[in-house]
């Protein structure tokens, strides 16, 4: 930091400006777009930065992030950039790959080390047509790899920069076949996982020009970058709304059996995108939903679930387990009974995550718990022996409001009988009971008192279990012992109804006129 | 929010509203369950249901940002703070909540802004009775039902008098019971509203009265008494309520206890010495009675 005189100041301002103001804009900028990400919530693009051929020389030479005052020197030299390459497709003399090659390198550096990269200049300056020239049949590998690197890249940015790839599209997918060299094939779909990544539209395209079937395939072998990057694309592609590019891979040969292997075997980066995988799968179809689950794959999810520590790894796999839990509990119970208070056993898992530091996985892991719980007697009697109830009640007091609604929910279902028939369900007055002794009660009066609409009505729920269900009618005593009446006396004026009535029943049911008066 | 209420229905196969009706059902009725139809509508029961969710629910919403703020540090190259700030961030932008009660426009941005905020604005309380309105507006209107003897004179002698109690309608009504029908048939209120609550507070309630000094003559096991608490008057329209209701204003403080007029009949009434009174006095803002 120069503070030797202003003079000195003055003449370094851009050098000590760099770190501090370099990195607010930056922030500034990452919050911006993060926020339209957040938005969209599909765009997981990823800029290539390093060559899938391992082409290094790059970053070693021109390392450091390029500061913004520099953006229009760099918009000047896309532009120029595209002229040059303009002009090398359009020679025919000798040397004419040579040329090509160079040209789309420097645009490809250009696009790749900046922060920011010139997309905009490129596309103005007429970069599309040149690059999809570049990727015609024949072409050198060198050219192919080149050109499709500049349209991952180009693809990564805002939506209309994505869009302006459809000219390119066939060509992409007609490079992913077993024929194209390896480097080339996962660039190309790198990029068609960056257009896919874009919106349920460009998904349909790609999926109508018939990208899943090579797609699919690339990741058939055992290990390597393709491996890793074509899951990931593949994830893209399948993510719906709409089920039917499930519904395409599953019927694609051997497919669930390599998900299954690569899930069993396979490193954690590749791994977690064959877990993406599988989330969506889940989801969106039932038929693979079945032959995963006759496949083994809930041992194979607990297993991950135990011995990784990668919240990458562990978000879609957590969710994974949960989405098959949500639709086959027969499933699970079979896994319970075998393997009970183990590390590897669901519980015992799920346990770990409830305790991990990581937000995501605590409320996932609730959730999964609630679909545990929501079912026959016997799986709530196998959480309620274990080590997740203490766990269960210091969530519900300490952790943030989504996390508690769910522990809100394991909580309660843990103690009603899932209804066979009309009526009110039955009560399990053993489990209300330790549950309440566990100090539950402050945990579900704050829900009844928070603006959300869910939240409140489980805590009237709830408090309702607790004035009918607890023994020798100590229930009324102990939710006004909490200020139970007073979270309720607030629904008098709340602009729902159902919780008004809800609340005003409770209140006169178990807190009328005669209520305090033997005391 | 109704998201999560449609998701979660989805995978049972009587939904909600099946629900409450299954609660009050003949069938159910007639299958001998003692189904308690509390108030008019059932009860909806803590019932266990699975939850399913699909793949772009807002419900994975924290979890999908994760992974692409995850994946964002290869091209932004953010520190591990700068990611957590944004996570919050993020989540915090989207997650503005209206406040529940009826006619309030505010959004909040967290459940720590929503408790501040409600105990600012919707804690109006009656100094004399304690009850707690969430609207100035409503407090107001309270106390000139339920301490102004001079609203009761008005309301004997057939003026309008009950407010309706939404904000804007402007409809003014001879009886408690009218404007009541009123709330029920325009405004859709359930008929279990009770805007004056009729029933006897809690005994935490009481205690809590006690505690602060709202002038008080009897003991606490009165039943009758407690519930016509610190000259509160009821909805009589009758002469005969008239006075007794202005007996008890203009005679209760200033009298000793042990002199009594018409409903007070308690055992062992606390006697509270006039000078404590005329203190507590300037402080409650509705008793227009006599001074010393």
């Amino acid at each position: 930091m120069a503070d030797d005189g202003s003079a000195s100041n003055r003449r370094d301002p851009i050098k000590s400006s760099v770190g501090h103001v370099a990195g607010q804009r930056r922030r500034q900028q990452a919050v911006t777009v993060a926020k339209e990400r957040r938005e969209l919530l599909v765009r997981a693009k990823r800029l290539c930065r390093v060559g899938t051929n391992g082409d290094v020389e790059d970053s070693l030479v021109e390392n450091e992030m390029m500061i913004d005052e520099e953006q229009p020197i760099l918009e000047a030299q896309a532009s120029k950039s595209v002229e040059e390459l303009k002009s090398a497709v359009q020679y025919q003399g000798k040397g004419a790959m040579q040329k090509r090659v160079t040209a789309l390198r420097e645009l490809r550096r250009l696009l790749s080390k900046s922060e920011f990269p010139p997309v905009e200049a490129a596309l103005s300056a007429g970069a599309i047509p040149l690059l999809v020239q570049c990727l015609s049949f024949g072409s050198p590998d060198e050219q192919l790899l080149e050109s499709a690197w500049c349209l991952t890249n180009i693809a990564a940015g805002k939506p209309e920069e994505t869009k302006a790839l459809l000219p390119a599209l066939p060509l992409l997918i007609a490079h992913l076949g077993e024929k194209s060299s390896t480097p080339v094939a996962e660039q190309c779909a790198w990029a068609i996982g960056n257009v896919a990544g874009e919106g349920e539209d460009l998904r349909n395209v790609l999926l109508s020009q018939g990208a899943l079937p090579p797609l699919a395939r690339m990741i058939f072998p055992d290990k390597g970058s393709t491996v890793r990057t074509a899951a990931w694309a593949l994830s893209n592609l399948i993510k719906g709304p709409e089920s039917k590019a499930a519904a395409q891979l599953v019927k694609v040969d051997g497919i669930l059996d390599a998900i299954l292997r690569h899930l069993k075997k396979t490193d954690e980066e590749t791994a977690t995108e064959i877990a993406w995988i599988i989330v969506y799968l889940s989801a969106l179809s039932d038929i693979a939903t079945s032959m995963l689950l006759q496949g083994g794959i809930l041992q194979l999810l607990i297993e991950r679930l135990a011995t990784s520590s990668s919240l990458q790894l562990l978000i879609p796999v957590l969710r994974s387990l949960g989405n098959f839990v949500a639709v086959d509990p027969k499933a699970v119970l079979t896994i319970l009974i075998r393997e009970q208070n183990t590390e590897e056993s669901i519980i015992g898992v799920l346990a770990k995550c409830l305790r991990s530091e990581h937000r995501v996985l605590k409320k996932e892991a609730a959730w999964v718990l609630s679909n545990i719980a929501a079912g026959s007697i016997e799986h709530k009697r196998m959480i309620h022996s274990t080590e997740v109830m203490p766990l269960l009640l210091r969530l519900l007091s300490t952790s943030p409001f989504d996390i508690r609604k769910e522990v809100a929910y394991v909580l309660g279902n843990l103690c009603v009988e899932s209804a066979a028939g009309d009526g009110k369900p039955g009560i399990i007055q053993e489990h209300l009971v330790s549950i309440v002794r566990g100090g539950c009660l402050p945990g579900f009066i704050e829900l009844v008192r928070s603006p959300d609409i869910e939240a409140a009505r489980l805590g009237l729920q709830f408090i309702e279990l607790v004035l009918r269900g607890m023994p020798n009618g100590e229930g009324p005593k102990l939710v006004e012992g909490e200020d139970g009446i007073d979270a309720m006396e607030r629904f008098q004026f709340h602009e729902n109804e159902e919780l008004r009535v809800m609340a005003n029943s409770l209140v006169d049911k178990y807190f009328g006129e005669d209520y305090g008066i033997d005391e | 929010m109704f998201n999560y209420l449609f998701h979660s229905c989805q995978e049972t196969k009587t939904n909600y509203f099946e629900f409450l009706l299954l609660c009050s059902s003949p069938e159910a009725m007639a299958m001998g369950m003692a189904v308690d139809t509390v108030g008019e509508l059932g009860f909806p029961y803590w019932n266990p249901i699975r939850r399913r969710f699909s793949p772009d629910s807002p419900f994975f919403a924290s979890g999908n940002v994760e992974r692409e703020l995850l994946a964002k540090q290869v091209a932004l190259d953010l520190t591990e703070d700068e990611i957590n700030h944004l996570q919050k961030f993020v989540e915090t932008e989207s997650r503005r909540i209206s406040c529940p009660i009826v006619g309030c426009p505010v959004r909040l941005k967290s459940l720590d802004h929503f408790e501040d905020h409600y105990n600012a604005r919707h804690t109006a309380s009656c100094s004399v009775c304690s009850r707690v309105y969430p609207t100035s507006r409503l407090l107001s209107i309270h106390i000139s039902e339920a301490h102004d003897s001079f609203f009761q004179a008005k309301v004997a002698r057939g003026y309008d008098m009950y407010e309706c109690l939404v904000e804007g309608c402007g409809l003014k009504f001879k009886s408690y019971k009218a404007r009541h029908r009123h709330l029920i048939d325009k405004h859709k209120f359930p008929s279990t509203f009770e805007f004056f609550k009729k029933t006897q507070l809690s005994k935490k309630r009481r205690e809590k009265l006690q505690r602060q000094h709202v002038p008080r003559l009897k003991h606490e096991d009165d039943k009758e008494a407690a519930s016509s608490d610190a000259m509160e008057v009821e909805d009589k329209s009758s002469v005969d309520g008239l006075v007794s209701a202005l007996s008890t204003l203009t005679t209760s403080d200033t009298t000793p206890s042990n002199v009594s007029f018409g409903r007070r009949h308690g055992r062992g009434l606390t006697f509270v010495p006039r000078s404590v009174h005329k203190e507590k006095r300037t402080e409650s803002s509705s008793a227009p009675g006599p001074t010393n």
